[in-house]
């Protein structure tokens, strides 16, 4: 297992549950994490000052939309007093040319993230609503202009899965970006809602995985992933691999639900101050900001242990691995999209599940692993 | 750098104690982390001004075991990187 750090070292923070959009996919709204309220300036700065002195490393600011705060660059101000870096997940859509002189002058900004679903309006406003796509695209131009690290995520899902060759020529040819990073539109939050129009299906994820690895391989490895199927199909690849061959699995523990780290260096908070061990996991209620001890919850939370401890739960003891040959390669997914899906974390998770992946594409091992999968 | 200069601990940088005497340095300006062993650990938490390289070679040999005889050596090497690498200064004495 890995170790716990004695704090966390980053902290990602919902620092608002409002927002000027309603995107189909967003795994925030509708979730647990979709609370009733904002906290005060003050208590988010009180905040910052314990984390502060707990030598926390890296903040997270995430929502809801973190430019909708009209004290964000106040927010900002004490995360950087407070000797940490930022980073910040917006739609791009309220990012001005005086915030983004703002985030220059930090010297602290990791990056802003901003969502780009498409190459043109028509597609990535058809989960986004309609003006954002230039709005979000200005927000990338002036960030650049600016010199803060602008990092963009592309949400594949059923609507933009064929204009995926179109969004990397204009992200990293047409706004010479220098890399993206993809995931997919997951069933969480507004998602389950509209899961029939916008996940992916069956057919869509093996096309998003054969396009995004030529892609990547055209564009010599500018494309990024830790989740969604250019991960996926890494993951995948490898695992069916070492499955022929009998071989090891190298430094990553497979065998047991060991894909998620995150409990040993990082926490998440709601907009309503509540800690939780992940944004995806926005119902396991920890404790509360100023009022819990950091540190001490952080060493001694039960649940907190007990997902430390999730690394060691063999697959093999679960009913639907039963026979599975991938077992010893296999690490059962995001203990988020468990939860949401089976109704707990400590489940692999079926969306990860590379035998349920090959039954239902009728793509055997052999013709997988050869890439033979749909041509783009 | 003459081994009777001060040293002290750049206060804009973050030192984090971690399990079992390591420690993380972290500078927030560049992003830069640097882990430290114990003995690392040790010679930064003294990084007060007060100290020179000759005393953290004397402070490392009454705290610790089996003390390399190139101990003002590794101290000087190890102090020079933290200052070229922002985590410290030299203070004239
Ligand atoms: S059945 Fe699926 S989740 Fe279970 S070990 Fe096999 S590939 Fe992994």
């Amino acid at each position: 297992m890995p170790r716990v750090m004695r704090t966390p070292r980053t902290i990602e923070i919902d620092i608002t549950n409002r927002c000027n959009l309603r995107c189909e996919y967003c795994y925030h709204f509708s979730s647990e994490g979709d609370v009733a309220s904002d906290l005060p300036t003050d208590e988010w700065l009180a905040f910052f000052d314990e984390l502060g002195r707990s030598s926390v490393m890296e903040v997270t600011l995430g929502g809801g939309e973190p430019f909708v705060r009209e004290d964000i660059t106040e927010l900002i101000d004490g995360i950087v007093r407070n000797r940490m870096r930022y980073s910040v997940l917006s739609n791009g859509t309220l990012i001005t040319e005086d915030q983004a002189a703002f985030l220059a002058g930090t010297r602290r900004c990791n990056h802003i993230q901003v969502s780009i679903d498409g190459s043109a309006p028509e597609v990535h406003e058809s989960c986004r609503g309609a003006g954002t796509f230039r709005r979000a695209v200005h927000a990338i131009e002036v960030l650049q202009a600016h010199g803060v690290p602008v990092a963009v995520r592309v949400t594949v899902h059923h609507r933009n899965v064929r204009d995926l060759p179109n969004i990397a020529r204009f992200l990293l040819d047409d706004l010479g970006l220098p890399s993206f990073s993809t995931n997919a539109a997951s069933y969480l939050g507004l998602c389950r809602d509209h899961s029939a129009g916008i996940a992916l299906t069956v057919e869509d994820r093996v096309l998003a995985m054969t396009t995004l690895e030529s892609l990547n391989e055209r564009y010599g490895g500018r494309i990024q992933a830790a989740a969604g199927p250019l991960a996926e199909v890494r993951m995948w690849r490898e695992m069916v691999r070492k499955t022929a061959e009998g071989s090891a699995m190298g430094d990553c523990a497979g065998g047991c639900l060991s894909s998620c780290g995150g409990v040993f260096s990082k926490l998440a908070v709601r907009a309503d101050g509540v800690y939780i061990p992940c944004t995806l996991l926005p119902g396991t209620v920890l404790g509360r900001i100023t009022v819990d001890d950091l540190a001490d919850l952080w060493s001694n939370h039960p649940e907190l242990e007990r997902l430390r401890t999730r690394q060691t739960l063999p697959l093999a003891g679960f009913e639907e691995c039963g026979g599975c040959d991938y077992i010893p390669y296999c690490r059962g997914g995001c203990p988020g999209l468990s939860y949401t899906l089976t109704g707990s974390p400590y489940r692999p998770s079926p969306d990860a599940c590379l035998r349920r992946f090959l039954r239902e594409s009728g793509l055997g091992p052999g013709s997988f692993l050869a890439g033979n999968g749909v041509t783009p | 750098m003459p081994s009777a200069c001060r040293i002290v601990a750049n206060p804009s940088t973050v030192f984090r104690e971690e399990l079992d005497d390591w420690a993380l340095l972290f500078n927030p300006d560049t992003g830069a982390v640097y882990g430290l062993n114990p003995v690392g650990a040790f010679i930064r938490k003294n990084m007060d001004g007060r100290h020179s390289v000759r005393d953290f070679a004397d402070l490392v040999t009454e705290h610790f075991e089996d003390v390399s005889p190139e101990v003002e050596k590794e101290v000087s090497a190890f102090v020079e990187e933290l200052v070229e690498k922002g985590f410290a200064e030299y203070r004239e004495s």
